[in-house]
């Protein structure tokens, strides 16, 4: 388990500030947030190569904080790999390993043994990467620091790698922190994921949650969610209202029912592309709560989808449909539409 | 029809648009050869005309002068004593500065690069003032057979002192050159502090290391100013050249003088070679 308790940390003139979190043993987590949020310090000040300003880090139950990184028993692996130019591939990854047998074992799992006799200069990107975490795993570490490890594999490398890192994490029971900028990867090996903002962590839960629960425009802005608009939020009701209401948005020129624990007030109300329904016409009878009339601007294909946006008023609205669902709507710019959102996928935050 | 204005493609002119001028870049051309010529000759032409003029007759003297010999062994052994000792505690110096973990670090910085800065005469006379025969330590040495004035022992030291800047310099260089997260990586992978040095960065900074010793023991080689107010009997090479030049005159001086010339291409030669057998991963030294 890895739980960290109001840590701060300094990086030059950076800091990383009162993060708390806990990631249970033999999970998956998932660092999200854009460039300099604060990540790889939060991985280098878990691993004790980064002193901890404030807060504590707790590894399996006790308190490291104070403890060197030698001591912490992780394994950790840089972008860069930063693998040891002067020895060779199997002496990188053999490195911090008792038990050599091992750590061929883990180098043949991942496929280093086919370069385990070259020279680190010889190497592509991707290949070190490979030997870096091969290295990283090779002591038999049950917590692992990942920073972008698979940043430099090619698309079938890396399926292949981190498949056979995930059969690994499992038969070991290794809890994973993991940087990634790869939504898709987050989505399929995230247990958590932690979106990191200018050095604090500004939100913490189950991936799919945070996908479609951003807790804050700047997050939804960063998860790439398209539909993202500031305004006012009114309950139905404050007095002796539950947590979960129903709540009216009006901003950026469009008004959206929605439902939500937002207690009111200045607010930012996010939809999903995805979850936007198009229909040629008014459709009567629709559970919807959101029916909007606009125009479209432009359709894009990308792939088997395609994206719709829409002018409403005088806003806009993008919706991803199949190219199929286009082709049939017959989805032309200039063309009146309607676009229809359930009040459950109107997220106010 | 007019003619518009001049492309900004236009062969005939810079990237500011000015007009090329074949005739003054050949001017510039000829201008920075002639000083690199001018250059040249005032670093080569002296020491290529003592060579000229002594090397015969020194090579002749290293065989038969009993003295020279002498001198060139004890310059040696004491250049290379000081360079052992800087070595050891240089080299933990250059790596608390280089990794910012020293305190103080820019001032300690500074007081290292001093003795660079100092009049070598100056650097004798202080030493001598620190360590002589009336300070308290020069006294409590004395004491215990350790005397440094006209001793072997204050020729070792006044080319400590001259010289060993040059190695925390240049070695706090090499191992700056070396990210630190090589460390961070080799922590994670079980290294005490001390075995990822011992295990990657020294490793990594080792040719930067090797040339900065070469460096110091050339300069501590041709040490003459501190040396010469420190301890004048025994005699290094450069005093004893000078020795040769007030007591006999040039003609004496010259062969030896030429011999020192010669063996400074011994740490030239070694220089060299470290640099031509850099590394594929090492950054430029």
């Amino acid at each position: 388990m890895i739980a960290l308790e109001q840590l701060s940390a300094r990086a030059g003139s950076f800091e990383l500030r009162g993060v708390t979190v806990s990631v249970p043993a033999g999970a998956w987590g998932i660092v999200l947030g854009a460039a300099g949020s604060g990540k790889t310090t939060l991985l280098e000040t878990i691993a004790g190569v980064r002193r901890a300003t404030a807060g504590r880090v707790m590894l399996r139950g006790n308190d490291v904080t104070s403890l060197a990184p030698e001591c912490r028993r992780l394994g950790m692996v840089y972008q860069h790999g930063y693998l040891f130019p002067h020895l060779t591939v199997l002496e990188n990854i053999e490195y911090g390993a008792a038990n050599h047998g091992a750590a061929r074992e883990v180098a043949t799992r991942l496929g280093a043994d086919a370069f385990a006799d070259r020279s680190v200069a010889s190497l592509s990107g991707g290949e070190r990467q490979i030997v870096a975490l091969a290295r990283a795993l090779a002591p038999g570490p049950d917590i692992l620091l990942l920073d972008e490890p698979f940043a430099a594999l090619d698309p079938r490398g890396r399926a292949r790698i981190r498949a056979e890192l995930r059969r690994m994490q499992r038969e070991r029971g290794m809890t994973v922190l993991h940087v990634t900028h790869d939504f898709i990867e987050a989505g399929t090996l995230g247990d958590i994921a932690l979106v990191m903002e200018g050095g604090v962590l500004a939100q913490a839960g189950a991936p799919d949650t945070v996908f479609r629960k951003p807790a804050s425009a700047s997050v939804a802005d960063f998860l790439g969610m398209e539909n993202v608009y500031s305004g006012m939020v009114e309950r139905a009701s404050y007095d002796d209202a539950p947590a979960i209401a129903a709540l009216r948005f009006i901003g950026d020129g469009i008004e959206l029912t929605g439902v939500g624990d937002h207690p009111g007030g200045a607010g930012h109300a996010v939809i999903r592309a995805e979850d936007v329904v198009l229909a040629r016409h008014p459709v009567s009878g629709s559970s919807a709560r959101n029916a909007l009339a606009g125009r479209i601007v432009s359709v894009a294909a990308d792939g088997v989808l395609a994206r719709v946006t829409l002018a409403i008023g005088t806003t806009t609205l993008v919706a991803i449909v199949t190219q199929a669902s286009a082709t049939d709507l017959a989805l032309t710019s200039g063309e009146p539409v309607t676009a229809m959102i359930k009040a459950t996928s109107v997220h106010l935050c | 029809m007019m003619a518009g204005p001049a492309p900004q493609t236009d062969p005939r002119r810079d990237a500011r648009g000015e007009a090329h001028r074949p005739g003054r870049v050949t001017i510039v051309s000829v201008a920075a050869t002639g000083f690199a010529t001018l250059m040249l000759g005032l670093l080569v032409l002296p020491v290529g005309a003592l060579v000229a003029r002594g090397g015969a007759a020194g090579v002749q003297l290293l065989i038969a002068d009993p003295e020279l010999q002498h001198a060139l062994g004890l310059t040696a052994t004491a250049a290379t004593v000081a360079t052992l000792i800087t070595g050891l505690l240089g080299t933990p110096l250059a790596y608390l500065l280089a990794r910012g973990r020293m305190p103080a670090g820019s001032i300690i910085g500074a007081l290292v690069e001093l003795p660079l800065v100092i009049p070598h005469p100056v650097a004798g006379i202080a030493l001598l003032l620190a360590f002589g025969r009336a300070s308290p330590i020069g006294a409590s040495l004395a004491r215990l057979g350790l005397g440094i004035v006209g001793s072997p022992l204050g020729i070792g030291l006044a080319m400590l002192f001259v010289s060993a800047p040059l190695y925390v310099i240049a070695s706090r260089e090499a191992i700056a050159r070396v990210d630190r997260r090589f460390e961070d990586v080799a922590r994670t992978l079980g290294d005490s502090p001390w075995q990822a040095v011992r295990r990657v960065t020294l490793p990594l900074a080792g040719r930067g290391i090797a040339a900065a010793a070469v460096v110091m023991w050339a300069r501590a080689v041709s040490e003459f100013g501190a040396i010469v107010i420190l301890t004048y009997n025994p005699k290094v090479a450069s005093v004893l050249s000078y020795d040769r030049f007030t007591a006999f005159g040039l003609d004496a001086a010259l062969p030896v003088a030429a011999v020192l010339v010669l063996l400074a291409i011994i740490p030239l030669a070694v220089l060299r070679s470290l640099r031509a057998r850099a590394q594929p991963w090492e950054p430029e030294a």
